[in-house]
């Protein structure tokens, strides 16, 4: 798919677009200031003058982003009418007016049959049609509150004074100013700066702020300090410039134009309705062809012949389904959107769940969110943590004297705490209010030296410094625990390598020992082992500040620091994980801006890179043999510097893509992201896209799913998101491929359910033209159960709960695991629906033969049934039947009929609860189905009896022993489906499972 | 992200490296900026071979659709495969349609041979006319245009002839011939000859000839019915004119001795009673369409069906032309 997209797409884009791919085009850096004033014609000092500004104001353009072209209402509207399944049903609607239309050329009376039925078709299309497109607006409309905010301000200087004004009115050449917190206005060349740092993350990812000076420092516009760019933020300092470029001209404006034309391909759902409506096409125009023929061959004129084809094709069309399945995912939107994920293309909501490859620069995506403490050094030996909640797998003796040290330091020099009221859960389950790694050792010492908040009691926090990015250490300062001991205790964690600078002993089997040059190796080699694993390593130290210095009471400052920070008693390391989740697509793909070493250590700091797998660099390193002898298939990781992408042929990305499964690529700049996103695809991935920034737009909108910030990220990148995460929680992503995984699963089954009703419903018509029996089911009954008694269950099935871990699967493969299967198809139609058939016609034929019509009299009867002036056709008893008397028994027929559909429906959506499990493992605990259950019966119960529906809808009154005929094959779809099931489970793999597990 | 010092080191070395590289390669980009779009044009060459490779795929893999001779799969499965499923589906439509057949002929166990269990949706009984048609257009002067009708009721009345009636019984006028218990039920005589000018004995064209032709009405048969009161047909022409008719039997009675029907296989000889109505058109009425409406009056049955126009009535049209 992706691979004829990609060609077609650069076939297809403008000169424009081309120009919009190539890297930025911006040379007022390597110019003098002298040269950049003579440009624009402005002074360095006195700025523009305001008729100057006036006149570049009106031949540029205001200095705004021109907001990408907005699709019509009524393109969209058409769109939500026309798209997808819709095609499906209007093609039925369509084919049933053509009916209707031959038949009133060719008949006195035509019958209205297929004349509303093409009416009622028509009304489905058009109003689930509505119901999509509110649906999308409302998303949208929370869209549109992101817009424009705040007014920009920018301080330029014109004719020597400094005027506040409106950032759309800025030009080029204008002198601007800019301090720490403003956001730049336009792109503007420095020509003085006072310790100015600009954050240029949102355009390059780089998440460290720059300095900006006005010497040129590189060639490339991106790197060299003299520029700095529109919508970046200045962090620090103060900066004075000249525009250079404005408006869209500016390299996030290009960006954003570059956005805006692409195109985007069918949402992974989206094909799989396509490739579901090709199944059904083809069955409906098989079943058609086959009885057309089967028609002409028992003597049907031509024209009876052709309404019947189109009888039959329409009866395969399941009228229900698109509103089924419109409905499924709006309430997978909304349970989405309660989680603050919002979705903004309702068939996305399913694509996170399919997704493949995720390509990602923030690593809490790909991790669990869940740091727990794994090792342990001191004593000279690494011990692995416990995390069991029993403690049953301790490793290491819990009464060492400096594991209990360890242990105090790691309680006390913590600020996390449980949340209150949770005392009934494990701890392991327990919210913690505080940051990931202290929550992970506050929890891991709970566990194991018992509570925390006791031992806090014990000893009362007397003063603290909190951690801080310059000293890279956090301190504490308690009393002890004994009473008569009034000296205070310092407690200190922190980065490693810190921690032991400060440190002169080491506690050592309980014993303070001085800090030699072999303990110094042994703490090298833990902590390269611990570091090695890619966990996250702290080292703990203390030391009993002495009474004579420090007596009690005496006032520790924490602002100027009055007491010893050094001479410390090195404790212990401990080292964190965050476990990577279970579920994240095996292959992720990590895409940053920052350096390629950066890049690798995180990525192998959050198991993108795991352990033991080495990139073609590392084996080189390890073999010592220069990189071109290492054979790049030994490498599964690789790190690929973004400059090296634009000389890679397309076969050598898609190498690069097949042949690892962990990849990092470092600096890219957007248009790299882009072919990154597109290489992927073309190996047929479905690939989500997580950014936040303007550089990684143009991948957001290529990805199959583009995962935007809705706090963080900027305006150019939401628009270019198919999905917004309100709060910026990464873990709502997780929540998505849950939702996601889920509603494919439910889908499947909603289908299955909706799609069994198919055969008893067209079963009918077909013998009615073979057999020629009375037609035991009428149009308006079939569209009785489609939109009226099968809605609400096949609904109900998009509450059903998972039947296993769905996040531990793998995720689908587009190209064997579709929705709707020839298993699907096999069961559906021929295991299931034949038996609701029979079911039906069994009911059917109770009815006539009570009435008086024993089957072998109603074999060839129709002709003379259907005839109007035949008023005293004899049954087998002798009596005879006006047209109308016998009409309403044959709507009585239909009736029993479709209340036997609904009987053999309930057996349908309990067997369809589950595709694998019993549903006795599954239970009953989803309330919406057995609402549904009982709707559907009261439904079908008042449409039988209600007073007037013999007018109104042709529906009579049925005698409670015809409700019974059903029961038996309803109970025969359940006891069969249960045994399906077992052998399944029996035989996983087996024939079973090969032919009947959709 | 801690990371040992000796890695970083190295690191800090490869960074080193890494900057010189980048540096040389940031002028690589510059240079790259122009040929980029041969490149681009370059990988629009491939992308069309690509495609061009996909094209050929396909036509492989249509004709594996069908029979692919690597893996013997016909139609996507192998010949074993085909017989499991075939199979399969063999004994599992088998078995339904056992399940079918039992339960049908249980319900069919269920019912009496002699009276449906259900009648109520009959208990009115229709009429209708013979011959069977809504409009009766004739030429009168022309006999083969009105030779389909009189067939028509000769088919009729063949089981009314006097040759076979006598062979019946002669039963109480104006009494219900009840005989449930009786294992043989007697039928009650109607013989043709009763309807006189329109038994088609004496006059073989039942008036079509003379342009007053005969209509028979006859009352659908119901089993078990009993009509109250007693039962007559009357018919009314719907024009401005009043219509002559004649009835035969006179008054257009339907006896009640001909009442109740015991179904078709305790009953074989069964008839049910007949009306005549001969329409006595005068010349005026030639060429002119009536509108003839009868109804079964005289008892409890309906005749007033807002949806079922033949329920104890029926509306048919006469046109006779010369």
């Amino acid at each position: 798919m992706g691979a004829d997209r990609s060609p077609k797409k650069k076939k297809g884009g403008t000169k424009d677009m081309d120009d919009l791919k190539k890297e930025v085009p911006i040379t007022e850096h390597k110019m003098s200031i002298e040269e950049v004033c003579r440009k624009f014609n402005t002074d360095i000092v006195q700025g523009l003058t305001n008729a100057k500004a006036a006149e570049y104001l009106i031949r540029d353009g205001p200095n705004a982003l021109t907001p990408p072209p907005t699709t019509p209402e009524w393109v969209k509207f058409c769109r939500q009418l026309f798209g997808g399944f819709s095609i499906l049903l209007w093609t039925g609607a369509i084919l049933c007016f053509l009916a209707y239309a031959i038949q009133a050329a060719t008949e006195d009376e035509p019958a209205g049959d297929n004349l509303y039925l093409g009416i009622v078709l028509t009304a489905v299309v058009v109003i689930t049609g509505c119901f999509s497109y509110f649906q999308e607006a409302k998303s949208s409309k929370i869209m549109e509150s992101f817009k424009n905010m705040v007014p920009q301000q920018a301080l330029v200087i014109r004719e020597g004074e400094k005027v506040t004004i409106n950032a759309e009115e800025v030009v080029g050449g204008d002198l601007i100013e800019v301090k720490g917190g403003d956001r730049i206005p336009a792109d503007i060349r420095v020509v003085s700066a006072h310790g100015c740092k600009v954050d240029n993350s949102s355009l390059t990812g780089e998440s460290e702020p720059q300095s900006r000076s006005p010497d040129c420092t590189h060639d490339n516009p991106l790197e060299t300090r003299n520029v700095a760019f529109f919508s970046t933020n200045c962090v620090e300092g103060t900066a004075r410039g000249i525009v250079i470029c404005t408006g869209d001209r500016t390299v996030m404006g290009r960006i954003a134009t570059l956005t805006s034309g692409l195109e985007t391909g069918k949402t992974p759902i989206a094909k799989e309705i396509e490739h579901f409506i090709h199944i059904i096409t083809g069955v409906a125009v098989f079943l058609g062809v086959t009885f057309f023929i089967l028609a002409i061959i028992l003597g049907y004129s031509w024209l009876e012949a052709v309404i019947f084809l189109i009888g039959i094709i329409v009866a395969n069309v399941p009228e229900g389904l698109l509103a089924t399945v419109t409905v499924c995912l709006t309430l997978t939107a909304k349970r989405m959107a309660k989680k603050n994920c919002l979705v903004k293309n309702l068939e996305a909501v399913e694509t996170l769940g399919s997704t493949s490859t995720i390509c990602s620069d923030k690593t809490g995506t790909l991790t669990q969110n869940r740091m727990t403490v794994a090792h342990m050094w001191f004593d000279n030996q690494i011990h692995e943590a416990d995390t069991t909640e029993d403690q049953s797998g301790a490793s290491f003796d819990k009464s060492s004297v400096t594991w209990l040290s360890l242990a105090r330091v790691a309680g006390l020099c913590n600020r996390a705490q449980f949340k209150a009221g949770q005392d009934s859960l494990p701890i392991l389950k327990r919210d913690v209010a505080g940051d990931a790694s202290e929550s992970a050792l506050l929890k891991c010492i709970e566990l194991s030296c018992g509570s925390v908040r006791a031992m806090r009691d014990r000893n009362k926090k007397v003063a603290e410094i909190p951690f801080n990015s310059t000293n890279k250490y956090q301190l504490s300062v308690h009393e002890t625990e004994d009473p008569n001991d009034n000296r205070y205790l310092l407690v200190m964690k922190g980065a490693p390598e810190r921690i032991l600078d400060r440190c002169t002993t080491i506690l050592v089997q309980g014993k303070e020992q001085p800090m030699d040059e072999e303990l110094k190796e042994a703490f090298q080699n833990a902590y390269m082992e611990l570091g090695g694993l890619g966990e996250r390593v702290l080292g703990f130290c203390h030391v009993l500040l002495p009474e004579d210095q420090y007596p009690k009471g005496f006032a520790f400052d924490t602002e100027d620091v009055n007491f010893q920070t050094d001479n410390l008693c090195f404790v212990g390391l401990m080292s964190m994980i965050d476990p990577p989740r279970a579920a994240v697509p095996d292959a992720v793909i990590m895409v940053t801006g920052d350096h390629p070493i950066t890049a690798k250590a995180i990525a192998k700091g959050v198991g993108i890179i795991s352990e033991g797998n080495e990139t073609v660099e590392d084996i080189a390193a390890r073999l010592n043999i220069p990189v071109s002898q290492v054979n790049p298939r030994d490498a599964k990781a690789c790190v690929v510097h973004g400059t090296d992408l634009k000389d890679l042929s397309q076969d050598q990305m898609d190498d690069i893509l097949r042949n690892h499964t962990e990849i990092v690529f470092a600096r890219t700049s957007p248009q790299q992201k882009l072919i990154i996103v597109e290489g992927c695809q073309r190996l047929g991935a479905i690939v989500a896209v997580t950014g936040d920034g303007v550089n990684d737009s143009p991948a957001l909108k290529k990805a199959d799913i583009g995962v935007a910030m809705g706090i963080s990220g900027s305006d150019v990148s939401k628009q270019a998101a198919d999905m917004i995460l309100l709060d910026d929680n990464f873990a709502s992503i997780v929540t998505g491929v849950e939702e996601g995984r889920l509603i494919f699963d439910n889908l499947k089954k909603s289908i299955a359910y909706t799609l069994t009703s198919n055969i008893p419903e067209i079963t009918p018509f077909l013998f009615f033209i073979i057999v020629n029996i009375p037609l035991p089911l009428g149009t308006i009954t079939i569209l009785c159960i489609d939109l009226g008694t099968d809605m609400v269950p096949a609904i109900s099935l998009a509450y059903e709960t998972a039947e296993s871990d769905i996040m531990k699967r793998q995720p689908r493969n587009p190209a064997r695991d579709k929705l709707v299967n020839e298993r699907l198809i096999s069961i559906a139609y021929g295991q299931i629906g034949m038996i609701q058939a029979l079911g039906g016609f069994f009911a059917y034929f109770v009815i006539l033969a009570e009435n008086g019509f024993l089957p072998s009299r109603l074999v060839g009867i129709r002709l003379n049934w259907d005839d109007r002036s035949t008023n005293d056709l004899e049954d087998s008893y002798g009596q005879q039947w006006t047209y109308e008397q016998r009409k309403i028994v044959e709507f009585t027929c239909h009736t029993a009929f479709f209340v036997s559909i609904v009987v053999v429906q309930w057996a349908d959506v309990i067997i369809c609860k589950t595709r694998r499990n019993s549903v006795f493992q599954q239970g009953m605990r989803n309330k919406i189905l057995i609402f549904g259950l009982f709707e559907e019966t009261a439904l079908a119960a008042f449409l039988s009896y209600c007073p007037g529906m013999d007018v109104a809808l042709r529906m009579y009154p049925l005698k409670p022993s015809w409700w019974f005929c059903a029961f038996p094959y309803s109970f025969l779809i359940f006891v069969y489906d249960e045994i399906r099931k077992l052998l399944l489970r029996r035989n996983p793999g087996g024939w079973v499972e090969r032919e009947t597990y959709y | 992200m801690s990371s040992s010092p000796q890695e970083q080191n190295r690191e800090q070395k490869e960074e080193q490296k890494e900057e010189q590289k980048e540096d040389v390669k940031e002028e690589e980009v510059k240079k790259d900026m122009k040929p980029e779009d041969n490149q681009n044009q370059n990988e629009e060459r491939k992308a069309e071979k690509w495609e061009e490779n996909k094209k050929e795929e396909p036509k492989e893999s249509w004709k594996d659709c069908i029979y692919n001779p690597r893996t013997g799969e016909f139609m996507g499965r192998t010949a074993s495969s085909w017989g499991l499923i075939l199979l399969f589906y063999l004994v599992f439509y088998g078995f339904l349609a056992g399940m079918f057949c039992l339960t049908m002929w249980v319900m069919l166990q269920t019912l009496d041979d002699n009276v449906p269990r259900y009648q109520d949706r009959v208990a009115n009984p229709g009429l209708v006319i013979r011959p069977h048609a809504a409009e009766i257009s004739f030429n009168r002067s022309d006999p083969t245009n009105y030779n389909q009708y009189i067939q028509n009721l000769h088919n009729l009345l063949q089981r009314y002839n006097d040759s076979i009636q006598e062979r019946n019984d002669l039963c109480m006028v104006g009494e219900y011939t009840e005989q449930d218990n009786e294992p043989i039920k007697k039928v009650c005589q109607f013989k043709r000859s009763m309807l006189r000018q329109c038994s088609g004995l004496r006059d073989s064209s039942f008036g079509f000839a003379e342009g007053k032709p005969c209509i028979i009405i006859k009352m659908n048969r119901v089993i078990g019915l009993k009509p109250q009161g007693d039962p007559y047909i009357n018919c009314t022409a719907k024009g401005d004119s009043p219509l002559r008719m004649q009835y035969y039997p006179s008054e257009a009675r339907l006896d009640k001795m001909f009442f109740p029907y015991y179904g078709n296989k305790a009953h074989a000889d069964y008839v049910q009673p007949l009306v005549a109505v001969q329409l006595l058109l005068s010349r005026e009425d030639l060429n002119v369409e009536q509108t003839v409406e009868c109804k079964l009056e005289g008892t409890n049955l309906r005749n007033d069906d807002d949806r079922d126009k033949f329920m104890g009535r029926v509306v048919f049209r006469v046109k006779v032309s010369e």
